[in-house]
């Protein structure tokens, strides 16, 4: 594994979350160092998906702060987080279904594309360009790293839900973001398409030319475990233990939190 | 740069052949005949009611490739366009006759005009979407049209209800555009040029940042999109569109009044995109081609009809209901647009492509 920056580059500060009467985050708190994959586990409703919407802004907590590479970003809009190198997943995926897995992708790149009404309408010179260097881009860094030359044509919603996935993530990096959220990337994926993933997951974060910080929401603990640098754990809106994986695996409160569930920290679950 | 591979088996060189809009060598040859067509072949008929309906079918275009973009890729809604296209036509007129600006030069102006005037009735779509959307574009209609130019833009220059156009009064350099003919041709150049611009558009990120906010506003949001911006971006081009759209219509006109951009107008546009196709630039021109030609056809027929004595005799209500054309039109769209929505939901375009594939597969197809 490689050495880790000392560096914390997001730091959540004791954030309050509330939906009418259910608190879903109660004071909050985590670092995530600079090139660390950091996940966050929790039973079902703890509060993880609350927690990243926070950080990208989609939800607003009552209490609390977000700093990212030390600036305030707690009132900023998400896509003013999305340009200061800020990119997630969704849980439950949010791609757009009639576009193709290029058109996808070529969003992800938008933040990085200048064209104007003048020049995008004449399409000539920088317009043109632009459209170029991208599709460059997208097949040289992402098309490749994530294996999907196969159907960058096709239109994602015809898709299986595995490459729906994928197609996911891909968008998610052509961002080139600094940290990128991913939340449950696993869930409903079979055995060989988990090992796909975390595969793309740990090349975005350990090739030089990514060095993307994670910060991964994830119930299946084998791969958990086995890719993280540093574990969170959430119960009912409160983080209840940190550290990292070996620790987290033999902590009494974690295994009290997933009463029921406690052989499942050790196995993968589907 | 290497080469990549298409699954449909065909290869290109490169990433700017992928990406161009006419891909094959047939497909040129079929734009070129296409050009050839409407630029020699349809004036060279020497029929002047072909060119005068072909002149419908242009505004009609113009006046609709706004609407579709906002309602087609954008997501927004738009039920009062004709106050934009009513504005271009004012702002064109009032910067000729008071103050001798040139035609082309007002044209510009008409655009950027009606541009920022949509934008204003655009900012509600900030904070608000679905019925209270539809409800402030509907005011921009009766502000724009019923108020604002019926009763203080009109009293301008004392010309009376009416601005008079005199014929010469429009002309682009030497050019004088005072006939069905010269009108036919500014078309054309309107129309291409702007299909062209918006086909551009929708290539790259400004294009693709609408039709993301339209498929799903959170994605597009986290992707680092600010919808604001995009939507007010949107209503400005279809502004500028319907500016233009106003301010070529009064090529045919005698004079411009409110009663050119009624309601009914806004809501006919929104009827030719839903028929030729929502979401799609071909979808404007089948549904401007559809909506013009249909009627003019039932005209004839009609008009044929009446010339019979015996079947006036036994259909007296025939000359009647050509008397009552509008009215007849209208009917027949009402109705038009209940049966596509029922049956045909995704429009002409939609079905044109269907066939079209089926013909290119066959005789492989399904
Ligand atoms: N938009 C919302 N409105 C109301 N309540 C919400 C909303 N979003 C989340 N909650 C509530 O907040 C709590 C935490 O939900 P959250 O989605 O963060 O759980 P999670 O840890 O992601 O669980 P899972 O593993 O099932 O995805 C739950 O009780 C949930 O019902
Ligand atoms: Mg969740």
């Amino acid at each position: 594994m490689p050495e880790l920056d000392d560096g914390v580059q997001l730091s959540v500060d004791n954030l309050h979350m509330s939906f009418g009467g259910v608190a879903a985050l109660r004071g909050v708190s985590i670092q995530v160092r600079q090139g660390e994959i950091f996940s966050i586990i929790g039973p079902n409703g703890a509060g993880k998906t609350v927690l990243l919407n926070c950080i990208s802004g989609l939800y607003r907590p009552q209490r609390g702060k977000i700093l990212f590479e030390g600036k305030d970003i707690t009132h900023l809009r998400p896509y003013q987080r999305a340009r200061l190198g800020l990119s997630r997943s969704f849980q439950k995926i949010e791609l757009f279904r009639g576009m193709t897995v290029l058109d996808n992708i070529r969003l992800g790149r938008h933040i990085h594309m200048r064209a104007g009404l003048l020049d995008g309408g004449i399409y000539l010179g920088g317009a043109a360009r632009e459209e170029i260097q991208n599709r460059d881009f997208i097949e040289r860094e992402i098309v490749d790293l994530l294996e999907i030359a196969h159907i960058r044509n096709k239109v994602v919603g015809m898709l299986p839900y595995g490459l729906q996935k994928r197609v996911e993530l891909a968008r998610a990096l052509a961002l080139q973001p600094k940290i990128l959220l991913l939340d449950e990337p696993m869930a409903g994926l079979n055995l060989e398409e988990v090992e796909d993933m975390a595969r793309f997951i740990l090349d975005a974060n350990e090739d030089k030319k990514w060095l993307v910080t994670g910060v991964l929401v994830e119930h299946d603990m084998g791969v958990v475990m086995d890719i993280s640098h540093h574990v969170a754990v959430l119960n009912f809106g409160e983080k209840i233990a940190e550290g990292a994986p070996e620790e987290i695996q033999r902590d009494e409160r974690v295994h009290e939190a997933y009463l029921g569930e406690k052989e499942e920290l050790y196995v993968t679950r589907r | 740069m290497s080469v990549m591979r298409l699954p449909s088996g065909v290869y290109h060189e490169t990433y700017v052949q992928d990406h161009a809009w006419w891909q094959t060598r047939f497909v040129w040859v079929r734009m070129l005949i296409l050009f050839l067509l409407l630029f020699v072949g349809i004036p060279g008929l020497g029929n002047l009611y072909i060119v005068s309906v072909a002149n419908i079918v242009g505004y009609t275009i113009l006046s609709a490739l706004g609407v579709q973009l906002l309602i087609g890729f954008a997501g927004q809604v738009t039920l009062g366009h004709a106050a934009f296209i009513a504005v271009g036509a004012y702002t064109s007129a009032i910067a000729m006759l008071q103050f001798n600006i040139p035609y082309p030069v007002s044209l510009i102006l008409a655009a950027l005009f009606a541009g920022v005037w949509s934008v204003l009735f655009g900012l509600p779509s900030a904070r608000v979407k679905g019925f209270y959307l539809i409800m402030t574009t509907m005011a921009a209609q009766f502000i724009t049209v019923d108020f604002v130019i019926a009763q203080y833009v009109s009293r301008i220059g004392g010309r009376g209800h009416y601005f008079s156009l005199p014929p010469g009064t429009i002309s682009v350099g030497p050019w004088v555009i005072d006939s069905e003919l010269s009108t036919y041709y500014l078309m054309l150049i309107l129309v291409i040029g702007s299909i062209l611009f918006m086909g551009n558009l929708l290539r790259t990120r400004i294009g693709r940042a609408w039709i993301a906010i339209r498929d799903n506003d959170i994605a597009a949001e986290v992707l680092g999109v600010n919808i604001v911006r995009y939507k007010l971006l949107a209503y400005f081009v279809a502004g500028v569109l319907a500016g233009l759209a106003g301010a070529f219509w009064i090529t045919s006109l005698y004079f411009v009044s409110p009663e050119h951009f009624q309601w009914s107008w806004s809501l006919w546009l929104v009827g030719v995109i839903l028929i030729g196709g929502v979401g799609s630039i071909y979808g404007v021109i089948y549904g401007a081609m559809f909506m013009t030609l249909v009627p003019e056809a039932l005209k004839a027929l009609l008009f044929l009809l009446t010339q019979s004595p015996e079947l006036v005799a036994l259909f007296p209500f025939i000359p009647q209901l050509l008397d009552k054309f509008l009215f007849v039109k209208e009917a027949t769209f009402g109705l038009a647009i209940v049966l596509f929505l029922l049956y045909e939901p995704k429009g002409l375009a939609y079905r044109w492509w269907q066939i079209k594939n089926y013909i290119h597969l066959w005789p492989f197809s399904y």
